[in-house]
């Protein structure tokens, strides 16, 4: 990316790693350049279902939920990246490298062009069906679920403790979807999460998991007793909708008791996903200051391996932010060493049936890593990191269903696990 | 122009005849399944396999193909013994768009509700193989004389 000078291009890396797809080397790219798109593009998108305009919603307006933009796919059915501050809502300034890709409508279709040159074909994908409708009272249904290419999304619970008490991850930029509700469900909220699922559902062919997004909040009688209890709450909602037949359904949440793990197992939870972010313990100390102080690694570690015994191996993902690791002046100076750190972290959850995912560190403003000034990792290492991490899965058959291309889209080590799904064992 | 003859076509869009499809994984090993009306074509020329299991040996070969940039081959069998081997490129991989809906809402009709529709590979057919045994054999025949058995010259005509 050229941050140091003397990174390896796209094109370089292309033929310096080709067992590494190339589209996914392409991904990696328009998530750190970003990818403007033109007007001729947004029309076709709009022709295409791809983009939903709230009623209310201006013709220039980006303000939250009024315009969503469904996004695009690459050949390969994987998202593509970058697209985030392009057209849609601008939840927070990411910081960008080197020139923005372009996507562009040329002889008719929609193309990813760097510069003049094209790249890749890129397909829009539809907005739900059910946004534009309204609960019965009245709560615009693209409020309340989020549907992506695969995945029906909830935001359960929109508070971060940590946030709140300066103990924030320190890549963290999301302060503005954290920090501003600080609201539990009612029933009336329980009622539109339950009217807007239902007609999702009408959508045929769309859906394939649910996926809940749960801020931190270490508060309560035991850890976390509050996030668990809202958690609880809007599950017990979907599970109306699926009487007694299981639908898949993983968290975002945080590490909770193994007691509470057999709670969130009868009310339908069906993975979860305690994400630890560092492997490195003393970087995580420092790093994750909120999640060190409630209640430590060995906690987060723990937790992902009796989550195992709840709900059965690759049903576990504990993330890593890659490139966090090699922040200045504690982290590592030397990739190698961070490689070996993140392997190590990966195969020893992979022996005890948790799966890992790699978050690429992006510098999000408002984080504590954007005013820093941290880098980005290379490309070439975030390449290393993923193909390594990939490797380690494959040679414990470990899957990733929950948080694969289809179910999330934003890993690309977990993008990989397309090509041996077949000898995952469970 | 599409390499597909009119025959080829017709085959490749009748449900009914044997069609097998042949792709290889990322360790170089084979996999050659039955298909049959899980492989169409459409209109443009494209042939689309409807693939209904997301973990599927072929669906991870399929994504080594597209990434890779590796061949698949198709054959086909009509029920007059005729028979065409296609090679084509994997092009796409499609859960979302219109045709995919189309596919899944028919493939519900035909088999009913509980039915899966994992995605659609789209496979750009490159060149095609009349494989039909006397083709062949008076193929070889003529080009290959030398590897013919004498014996058989005796055969009366
Ligand atoms: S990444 Fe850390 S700070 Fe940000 S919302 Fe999650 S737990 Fe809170």
């Amino acid at each position: 990316m050229g941050q140091a000078g003397n990174d390896l291009s796209v094109k370089e890396l292309i033929v310096k790693y080709p067992d590494y797809p190339r589209i996914t080397i392409i991904k990696l790219d328009t998530a750190y350049r970003g990818v403007q798109v033109t007007a001729a593009a947004v029309a076709q998108a709009e022709q295409d279902g791809a983009i939903f305009r709230a009623p209310e919603a201006k013709e220039d307006d980006k303000g939250e939920g009024e315009l969503v933009f469904g996004g695009a796919q690459f050949r390969d059915g994987s998202i593509v990246r970058g697209l985030e501050d392009s057209i849609s809502v601008k939840k927070y300034h990411l910081q960008r490298i080197g020139n923005p890709y372009t996507l562009d409508i040329v002889d008719g279709k929609a193309w990813l062009l760097d510069g003049e040159k094209k790249v890749e074909p890129v397909f829009f994908t539809p907005v739900p069906q059910f946004y534009g409708k309204t609960t019965s009272r009245g709560i615009p249904m693209n409020k309340v679920v989020r549907g992506s290419s695969n995945v029906l999304g909830i935001n359960v619970y929109n508070y971060c403790y940590f946030w709140k008490h300066k103990l924030a991850c320190q890549y963290c930029g999301s302060v503005q979807n954290f920090t501003t509700k600080n609201e539990t469900h009612t029933e009336a909220s329980l009622q539109d999460i339950y009217e807007t699922v239902n007609e999702a559902l009408k959508e045929q062919g769309r859906w394939t998991s649910f996926a809940f997004i749960v801020g931190s909040d270490p508060q309560g009688e035991r850890p976390y007793d509050r996030e668990v209890e809202e958690i609880i709450k809007v599950s017990r909602t979907l599970q109306r909708v699926f009487g007694k037949r299981p639908f898949p359904l993983r968290l975002i949440s945080s590490a909770v008791p193994q007691d509470q793990l057999l709670r969130y197992r009868d009310a339908g939870v069906t993975a979860i996903e305690p994400h630890l972010e560092v492997w490195d313990k003393q970087l995580f100390n420092i790093i994750c200051p909120g999640k060190a102080k409630f209640f430590g690694w060995d906690y987060w570690v723990n937790n992902a391996i009796a989550g195992v015994e709840v709900f059965g191996r690759g049903n576990v993902c504990s993330q890593f932010v890659c490139g966090a690791e090699l922040s200045q002046p504690h982290g590592f100076k030397d990739e190698e060493a961070a490689l070996r750190s993140n392997f190590e972290g990966a195969a020893f959850f992979a022996r005890h049936g948790v799966t890992t995912s790699a978050n690429i560190l992006r510098l999000a403003q408002g984080s504590l890593f954007y005013a820093q000034k941290q880098k980005h990792p290379s490309l070439e290492y975030v390449i290393r990191l993923t193909k390594g991490l990939h490797d380690i899965r494959r040679q414990y058959h470990l899957g990733v269903d929950c948080n694969d291309f289809k179910r999330c889209g934003i890993h690309p080590d977990t993008d990989l696990a397309r090509l041996f799904n077949h000898e995952v064992e469970v | 122009m599409s390499v597909l003859s009119p025959e080829v076509k017709a085959l490749l869009k009748d449900p009914d005849v044997f069609k097998v499809l042949a792709t290889v994984d990322d360790k170089g090993h084979p996999h050659v399944v039955f298909k049959n009306h899980k492989i169409d074509l459409l209109d443009d020329g494209t042939i689309v396999y409807a693939e209904v299991i997301e973990s599927s040996h072929t669906n991870s070969n399929l994504i080594h193909s597209l990434w890779f940039d590796k061949h698949v081959a198709i054959t086909v069998k009509g029920r007059d013994g005729t028979s065409y081997q296609i090679k084509g490129k994997v092009e796409r991989y499609d859960f979302v768009s219109n045709l995919f809906r189309e596919y899944y809402r028919k493939l519900r009709a035909r088999k009913g509700p509980d039915s899966e529709l994992s995605g659609l590979w789209y496979i750009r057919p490159e060149s095609v193989k009349d494989e039909t045994p006397s083709v062949r054999r008076a193929e070889e025949d003529t080009k290959h004389p030398f590897f013919r058995h004498l014996d058989r010259e005796l055969v009366a005509a």
